[in-house]
């Protein structure tokens, strides 16, 4: 039996994080939708008090993850996501201003399932936001590690 | 050493060697003449010796005469008259030879003239002695001997020529004086002028010596001046490399940082603007519904018709928020732009070999469709191969080709031509058209950033050609425009035929 899935969305500007997230909705998907706007708070709240991520064992997350975040790198965050073994079944998407090529692919060699660069163009902006809002209803989330 | 001092030094070294020259000649000249005089005074010398020895010659053939005479006279025989004769005819040519000998002396002539009167009486005396044997009157000889004895004819003889022998030792020894004054001027004045010349030699030597030493010195010292200039010349070139990549990071940074509000801006201007549609439908229903009755169904909106005042209102509301999306598009553009322009100036050049001419021609295929539309004719001449950064490369020759064909004469055929050649190292491209050209005030401006020129009816951010001429900077080269107002543009990109990685890529 497969649970919710929780979307985990780490994001500092709460603008962007208010647009991704009415945009999700409005593409018609209701999953419990958990901000952060640091990733110290993200961190805790994936990997728990202990750092071992033993704690979204079995939960079925899909993150959403900001590279520039004010107190640490979202790389890094991607980084550990992917190398644990409770959290790195779970789907990360990348949404930054950033295009450049290089980042582009170092996200992706780290692990990272789809990049989105936020575009200015809102009309894009939103349309991405619902595709993804799609994908998010029609992809199958693994349960984390047993 | 310093530079007024070099002029003083080349001053001294000439007047040293001219005072050389100078001494040198003069030793010369004195020397000459001094061994002159020296022989002409050796050759008085002699002559008076000469004249000493012929005086006393003269006497010997007289004594020689008078002692024959007597033996003559007292034996009678042969031998002695044949002796007399021979020392007779001996004495005229000895007298003769003296008198041409002291023909300079005057008081020598004097005495000559004495010597040969007195010669002459005695000689007369001979003769008669002579001529008494011969006839056999010994007696009148021997009294004519005996009278000649007495007579003085022999002492004045012997006393003219003492007087003249001495006259000759006084000569001799005024000569010989003279002689050795000249041969000891002649020597001490080629001593003094050795020494001289040794001594210009010894200062000379010195002179040289010293220069040296300061060549020397400002040699080290220029050696010196080299090695910090160096250690300059790469603290600077860090500095300014740091700098620079300060700057690359702060313009990377800021236009980064300044997207990330201007998603904001834009996602919630267009939420505002659906936000408004939603508000003036509503006002819409609300006064059809005070008006009309019963209120539309909701989702079928659009086809309320807004009374005049709020239509008016909806236009600007709409109106205000196209000009807020508009500036928020360019704004989002020029970021774009920098974000590019930073990463251009951030990316590792990668060098290899290029067949420029088609590398440019397949770069023209690319744009074909666009030189069509504007009835433009690209040329590419042959062009010198380089090694260089392809990707970089790309992009200054397209931007290139782009403008050009991008600013060509309306009505006009466009002809552009891409022409190559190399120098000294360099490797030089022109791209010329016949198209609108560009007023020579605004050469600078165009490669500014953000910068256009002439008239502004081509879309463009005026990132181009600023773009490009980083890159042909960053490539070791340098980029420059030819052009007047409605005679086409040559835009000249001169690059090092060998990009060498070492040159530049050390900055990152």
């Amino acid at each position: 039996m497969t649970q919710p899935v929780s979307i985990i969305m780490i994001e500092d500007d709460e603008g962007h994080a208010r647009l991704i997230e009415r945009n999700i909705r409005r593409s018609g998907v209701n999953n419990e939708i958990i901000s952060f706007a640091n990733g110290t708070d993200a961190m805790k709240h994936l990997f728990g008090a202990d750092g071992s991520g033993i704690a979204q064992k079995g939960n079925a997350l899909l993150i959403l993850l900001d590279l520039n975040l004010p107190d640490m790198s979202g790389i890094d965050i991607l980084k550990q996501i992917k190398e644990n073994k409770y959290l790195k079944a779970s789907p990360v998407v990348v949404l930054t201003t950033t295009d450049d090529s290089q980042e582009i692919k170092r996200c992706y060699e780290l692990g990272c399932n789809v990049y989105i660069t936020k575009p200015v163009n809102y009309e894009n902006f939103a349309n991405a936001i619902r595709q993804l809002g799609l994908f998010f209803s029609v992809i199958q989330v693994p349960p984390a590690a047993p | 050493m310093t530079a007024e001092l070099q002029p003083r030094r080349i001053f001294w070294q000439i007047l040293l060697l001219s005072a050389g020259l100078l001494v040198l000649t003069v030793i010369s000249a004195g020397s000459v003449y001094l061994v002159n005089k020296a022989r002409d005074d050796s050759k008085w010398v002699v002559h008076t010796i000469e004249t000493e020895n012929q005086i006393n010659a003269l006497l010997l053939e007289i004594r020689r005469a008078e002692s024959s005479a007597r033996g003559f006279l007292l034996t009678g025989g042969p031998d002695f008259q044949s002796d007399h004769e021979k020392a007779v005819a001996a004495i005229v040519p000895a007298l003769d030879k003296l008198t041409r000998q002291i023909g300079d002396n005057p008081a020598q002539r004097e005495n000559i003239e004495k010597l040969s009167a007195a010669i002459e009486t005695r000689l007369d005396q001979f003769s008669r002695e002579m001529n008494f044997i011969k006839q056999n009157e010994p007696d009148q000889a021997k009294a004519l001997v005996r009278e000649a004895a007495a007579g003085d004819t022999t002492t004045t003889i012997s006393n003219l020529a003492n007087a003249m022998i001495r006259e000759e030792e006084r000569l001799f020894r005024i000569r010989s004086e003279n002689s050795d004054r000249s041969q000891t001027l002649s020597a001490s004045m080629t001593g003094i002028g050795s020494g001289f010349v040794v001594l210009l030699a010894l200062i000379s030597i010195w002179l040289v010596r010293r220069s040296s030493l300061a060549r020397d010195e400002a040699e080290a010292r220029l050696r010196d001046t080299n090695v910090n200039l160096e250690a300059v010349v790469d603290e600077r070139t860090a500095d300014l490399r740091e700098a620079n990549d300060e700057i690359q990071r702060f313009a990377y940074i800021v236009s980064h940082d300044l997207r990330s509000p201007l998603v904001n801006i834009m996602g919630f201007t267009s939420e505002l603007e659906e936000l408004g549609g939603d508000i003036f439908r509503r006002i819409g229903s609300l006064t059809h519904v005070s008006a009309d009755g019963p209120s539309l169904v909701p989702g079928a909106p659009g086809e309320i018709a807004l009374e005049d005042a709020d239509q008016q209102l909806s236009a600007d509301f709409s109106e205000a928020l196209g000009f807020i999306k508009s500036s928020i598009a360019k704004m989002d553009r020029l970021i774009s732009a920098i974000l590019n322009l930073t990463r251009e100036g951030r990316r590792e050049f990668q060098p290899e070999k290029i067949k420029t001419r088609a590398f440019v021609e397949a770069i023209v295929s690319t744009v074909a469709h666009q030189a069509v539309e504007a009835q433009a004719e690209i040329h590419v001449e042959a062009l010198p191969d380089i090694v260089s950064d392809r990707l970089a490369l790309e992009q200054i020759f397209s931007n290139l080709i782009d403008n050009a064909i991008k600013y060509l004469k309306s009505g006009v055929a466009g002809e552009i031509r891409i022409r190559g050649r190399t120098k000294l190292g360099y490797a030089i491209f022109e791209i010329s058209d016949n198209g609108r050209g560009i007023d020579p005030k605004d050469h600078q401006r165009i490669f500014e950033l953000f910068r256009r020129a002439g008239t502004q009816d081509k879309p463009g951010q005026g990132i181009g050609l600023a773009h490009v001429r980083a890159l042909v900077r960053r490539l070791g080269g340098t980029m420059s425009v030819s052009s007047e107002l409605n005679a086409g543009s040559t835009f000249t990109i001169t690059l090092p035929i060998t990009w060498n990685a070492s040159n530049r890529n050390a900055d990152k």
